[in-house]
């Protein structure tokens, strides 16, 4: 199925568009008019104009070929609804009603109906039961939430089951000033699940790292054969620990609960798991930023002791390692900092300094470190050491994530120029060690995902 | 038992294999099983015992039995049989066990392990709805279901994959040898893991494996006891 019509349109129709504020069909068409391309407003009883668009009475009576249709109408009419937009050429369709397969009995029939018409004209389906899909870079906002024109373009593809977790990640990414590259609420899947959008999202030019919120699906092994697939980097956040699934007679059956599977599958096929939806998002941010690390060996350095000795402890503990530095790299720190505290890894500084910056540097080209983690507060007379983390990674090829606090009014600016350069940064000591720790992971599962391939082929 | 195992339960319309027909499907895949014999009576049972080379456990054969220690007040198994007449006496009250209920039964005579000599791990296969072929491993024995310490793979794997699967388990340090007893060859374990998955990967008949316990010693993997469950169609 080709979801390039679905998640890249060039002309959209929003069929049950309406002009009475606080509709469905209102609120999803005052998004939609932000538009890049061509917009529709489908309605049989619409009169006049809505957001200046002209009602047409049907998706079939519209010239021109409508690629995604927005269907803001209720359940009981979507099986027809689809049909109509099948015949009228539509790509792809967004249902935002619930009431199907979620509800059970009449539910899953009316499911069962709107995939049959939906796979007769080969319509890929958002939905039903989602809030739909937000593309910042092309102001395509299939989204009925309110503030969804706020967010701005990044590189994280979000890939929800959940549209709630979706929107959730968007705005908590746009509140830290990050963008995303497209945010999806896959809702029941009813033809487009993960193993349909991680593909698609792995050749879309605008996605660097892809992040998914899973509850659970039908084929588990689908997803995981998908990730591995994938050449954009994957993490995944599957929720549901508590639920062990049915206790089966004998040993086996019930050693083997849902969780277990889909953690350790994901670490199979290559794709580091997280615990929280920050997590999910810090570690996306980190891997569509950064240069695909080498191994899972972080250099450290801190311009104050506890906070490094946070990280130094919770990145062991998740995996990571602190190698020892070079020989050549400690003599260079000996000399830009004599008398320093710790000078091996963690490098604590004691103190910020004009010459952090070169601190940093000295430890992003030492051989031994596959990544870098700096942390450090924010200090009004000195500034981020912006000059020197501007492009470092690319030079280096490796990943260097900044962690830092500070008063946000006094920083904020810098703030944004760092973001502007692409560093990943993270607020607290624990944020930015989560998110180094992924990338670890991602490292050594990657290697183990890559190795399983090649015995594969033998 | 030249016949295929999962063929000869699906005759008979079961969808439980008997312990012996799952360990000949375990030593089909190169799984290690003791030695063993099916007997009908009770001289049939000395007779096995004595070709076998005593001590055997002697344990009731049956389809209708799926938990053979806890069946007939734990008449089902007998361990530790050293003697002619000792395994005479267990054949026979597991026949008379069997007679009482009703059922048809033969007994399973086999090679005696020593269970102190090693750890016991279990290891499992099922076909899961959603992943479909995945094998696990973990602690075996009584601690199974109290530490619940596994690790669960998608299968098919290999025996590489699978020893890191045993290594991601807490009972590790068991089997790496702790108080100077030596350490169990986890190579072999890693081998019977890799066979069970290749088996519920090959055999779509087959919906769950149960191998437990493999007995893990410094001289390889044993398996001890297995129950194979076919799909319920």
């Amino acid at each position: 199925m080709n979801l390039q019509r679905l998640f890249r349109p060039e002309r959209i129709a929003v069929v049950g568009a309406s002009a009475t504020e606080g509709k469905l069909g209102y609120e999803a068409m005052a998004n939609a008019v932000e538009f890049d391309g061509e917009v529709y407003p489908v309605n049989p009883s619409g009169e006049g104009e809505v957001f200046g668009e002209p009602f047409v009475e049907s998706v079939t009576d519209i010239e021109e070929t409508v690629d995604l249709a927005l269907l803001a109408v209720p359940a009981h009419v979507v099986p027809d609804v689809v049909e109509e937009c099948g015949e009228a050429g539509v790509g792809g369709a967004v249902i935002y009603a619930g009431g199907f397969a979620e509800a059970g009995g009449e539910g899953e029939e009316l499911q069962e109906a709107v995939v049959a018409a939906a796979d007769e004209h080969d319509v890929a389906l958002l939905g039903p039961n989602t809030s739909g899909f937000v593309a910042p870079a092309s102001n395509l906002l299939a989204s009925f939430a309110g503030g969804v024109e706020r967010l701005r373009p990044g590189g994280v593809t979000i890939l929800a089951q959940s549209g709630g977790v979706a929107h959730q990640l968007a705005f908590s990414a746009h509140r830290e000033g990050r963008g995303i590259a497209t945010m999806v609420g896959l809702g029941n899947r009813a033809n487009v699940g993960f193993e349909e959008a991680i593909p698609y999202f792995d050749s879309d030019p605008n996605t660097d790292a892809i992040v998914l919120h899973v509850e659970g699906t039908d084929d588990g092994r689908a997803l995981l054969e998908a990730c591995r697939e994938s050449d954009t980097p994957v993490i995944a956040y599957k929720v549901g620990q508590a639920d062990v699934g049915d206790f089966a007679e004998s040993h086996t059956g019930a050693l083997t609960g849902d969780h277990a599977l889909y953690t350790s599958g994901f670490a199979q096929y290559g794709v580091p798991t997280v615990e929280s939806t920050t997590e999910l998002f810090d570690a996306g941010q980190a891997l569509a930023n950064s240069p695909e690390p080498d191994g899972a060996n972080v250099g450290v350095v801190t311009a104050q002791a506890g906070p490094g000795i946070i990280i130094a402890d919770r990145l062991q503990r998740a995996g990571a390692t602190l190698p020892d530095l070079a020989e050549d790299t400690q003599d260079r720190v000996g000399e830009i900092l004599p008398g320093i505290t710790y000078a091996e890894n963690p490098v604590d500084t004691g103190r910020p300094m004009p010459e952090f910056g070169d601190v940093v540097e000295a430890v992003a080209e030492d051989d031994n470190v596959d990544a870098v983690l700096v942390y450090e507060l924010f200090e009004e007379a000195l500034g981020f050491p912006q000059e020197t983390l501007d492009g470092l990674a690319e030079r280096v090829d490796k990943p260097v994530l900044f962690a830092t606090e500070g008063p946000a009014e006094s920083m904020a600016d810098d703030l944004a120029a760092l973001r502007e350069a692409d560093v990943p940064v993270f607020t607290s000591p624990e944020r930015g060690a989560d998110a180094a720790a992924v990338l670890a992971r991602y490292a050594t599962l990657d290697d183990a995902a890559a190795d399983e391939e090649v015995s594969a082929d033998v | 038992m030249s016949e295929d195992p999962i063929a000869a339960a699906q005759a008979d319309g079961r969808t439980t294999l008997t312990e012996a027909e799952a360990k000949s499907l375990l030593a089909g895949a190169g799984i290690e099983t003791p030695a063993f014999s099916v007997a009908a009576d009770a001289d049939a049972a000395v007779a096995a015992a004595e070709e076998i080379g005593l001590p055997v456990v002697v344990k009731v054969s049956s389809p209708s039995v799926t938990h053979k220690s806890e069946w007939a007040e734990g008449a089902g198994v007998a361990v530790g049989l050293d003697s002619a007449d000792a395994v005479r006496e267990a054949a026979a009250e597991i026949f008379d066990a069997a007679d009482a209920r009703g059922i048809d039964a033969d007994v399973l005579v086999e090679e005696a392990r020593d269970v102190d000599a090693g750890t016991e791990v279990i290891v499992g296969g099922l076909r899961d709805p959603s992943f479909g072929p995945v094998v696990l491993t973990g602690l075996g024995g009584i601690f199974t279901e109290v530490y619940e310490d596994t690790s669960h793979r998608i299968a098919p794997i290999d025996a590489a994959e699978a020893r890191e699967a045993i290594e991601e388990l807490t009972a590790i340090e068991l089997l790496e040898g702790y108080r100077g007893r030596e350490p169990a060859d986890v190579d072999a374990l890693a081998e019977v893991v890799a066979a069970v998955g290749d088996l519920v990967n090959e055999h779509e008949a087959i919906s769950e494996v149960d191998v437990n316990p493999v007995l893990a010693t410094e001289e390889g993997a044993v398996a001890l006891d297995a129950l194979v469950v076919l799909g319920g169609e």
